[in-house]
């Protein structure tokens, strides 16, 4: 596996999904919907999916000698790896947010959600959602992705639009404390979403590889 | 010793269907595959390569059937789609860098043999070479892990003649040190050169899979060479 990862770094990543993960410091904006940064980073692995058709590289990954399996694990672990390297620079970004830049009086006024570990634990189900929804998708035809992307899109929008709204609900304003207030419901999020995460990519890859099992190439 | 064995391979496409084809590859020699374009060559190999699921059939390699032993079976075969068509822009040093990692029998002599027999520029990139430079950069990274067997789907379409001849000494080196080649083409005299074994497919159905002598002595009229045999095979099937 290690090498079909070194192979997905290599030959079939595009520079910009190394690129997009530095959208992850989006979530130092005041005043901007900081949960978009995920989707960015998934927009920068969409641009890897897009070279790699360019390049044949699903062809040309097929023939090596491992199991045709393998093609799918080397494209989740090629994503995960810049999910979590996303996730772990979003994660320095909240903590100094919550601890160093807590009292700034730009964070204090913003309307919009907080850098806590609730809007990591979002970022995490909106990485589980891609996983899910765009490369099981693309693993149905190892060929077409427009219809797994429109559907990404539409539904992790939909989750960005829930978790901004869900700290205006009454009683659920705790979600977006500031600092380290409330922070056991926030790790609560945050342990769910990681959760969903791990669930999202095992299932998800295992139906990947049952449809790709079935594709002509 | 067989080192292939393909048995009532079919492929049921709504435009196409490829049925029942059977032949086997032994070491040490070269067989031809030889059928017009779309009589069902390239569904057959990337059939018995796993790249197209048969409907029905089975191939197995060195004893072992392939599905389920593909970890086994892969490293043992070489394989090549004419022209190089992956990763267009990047070096080819790199590609080469990758692919090698995945060979634990990567032949460094041969690599660097093949790639001055072929003058092969590793700075170049795959969309700087010409087609016929494609196709030699696919056979030397086919060739450089020391495959027992080599599937070759139209090697020499788009090389000049010079460079098909270059291949076919290749070929016949390779024989002579029990390598198996199965190297499908329309161009009926490259088989007739080098191939001990025929295998004829025509609208996707086997026509024969025979040693050349016995084809010619079964299809072929005194003096006609293997060429006019084929093409005067194929007329005769669409006056019919």
């Amino acid at each position: 596996m290690r090498k079909m990862l070194k192979k997905e770094m290599t030959l079939s990543a595009s520079f910009l999904s190394y690129l997009f993960i530095a959208f992850a410091l989006l979530a130092f904006c005041p005043g901007y919907p900081i949960l978009l940064s995920a989707f960015f980073v998934c927009l920068g692995l969409f641009q890897s999916f897009q070279y790699a058709r360019e390049a044949n590289d699903i062809v040309y990954s097929s023939l090596l000698p491992v199991p045709k399996a393998d093609v799918v694990r080397g494209k989740y672990a090629f994503c995960v790896l810049i999910e979590l390297c996303a996730f772990i620079l979003s994660a320095i970004v909240t903590l100094l947010r919550m601890t160093a830049l807590s009292e700034a009086a730009a964070y204090r006024a913003n309307a919009l959600m907080n850098a806590n570990p609730a809007f990591l634990g979002f970022m995490m189900l909106i990485f589980g959602l891609f996983n899910a929804i765009f490369v099981r998708g693309f693993f149905r035809t190892g060929y077409y992705f427009a219809k797994p992307f429109v559907a990404f899109i539409i539904v992790s929008f939909v989750v960005v639009l829930i978790a901004e709204a869900l700290h205006h609900v009454p009683g659920l304003e705790a979600v977006n404390a500031f600092g380290f207030e409330h922070a056991g419901l926030q790790a609560a999020i945050l342990a769910a979403g990681a959760v969903v995460f791990v669930l999202l990519t095992l299932v998800s890859e295992k139906s990947a590889i049952r449809l790709f099992e079935k594709v002509d190439l | 010793m067989n080192v292939a064995e393909i048995r009532g391979l079919c492929k049921e496409y709504p435009s196409f269907r490829l049925s029942d084809v059977s032949f086997d590859l032994a070491t040490g020699r070269i067989a031809g595959f030889i059928g017009r374009n779309g009589a069902g060559k390239t569904t057959t190999i990337k059939s018995m390569l796993g790249l197209v699921r048969p409907t029905s059939g089975s191939v197995s390699y060195f004893g072992m059937p392939f599905a389920g032993n593909e970890n086994a079976v892969k490293p043992r075969i070489g394989y090549s789609t004419g022209a190089v068509n992956y990763y267009p822009k990047k070096r080819i040093r790199d590609i080469v860098a990758v692919t090698r990692t995945f060979y634990p029998s990567w032949d460094e002599a041969a690599y660097d043999e093949m790639l001055e027999l072929f003058r092969l520029d590793e700075e170049k990139r795959p969309c700087e070479l010409s087609d016929g430079m494609k196709v030699k950069l696919n056979l030397l990274l086919a060739l450089s892990h020391r495959a027992e067997l080599l599937i070759l789907d139209e090697p020499t379409s788009g090389l000049d003649p010079f460079s098909r001849e270059e291949l076919i000494d290749v070929f016949k080196k390779l024989r002579d040190r029990g390598t198996a080649i199965l190297f499908s083409t329309h161009i009926i005299s490259d088989v007739e050169k080098c191939a001990d074994d025929v295998a004829y497919i025509r609208q996707g159905r086997l026509a024969a899979a025979l040693p050349k002598e016995e084809f010619t002595a079964r299809f072929g009229i005194e003096g006609e060479t293997l060429e006019e045999t084929v093409v005067r095979l194929e007329r005769s099937e669409a006056d019919a």
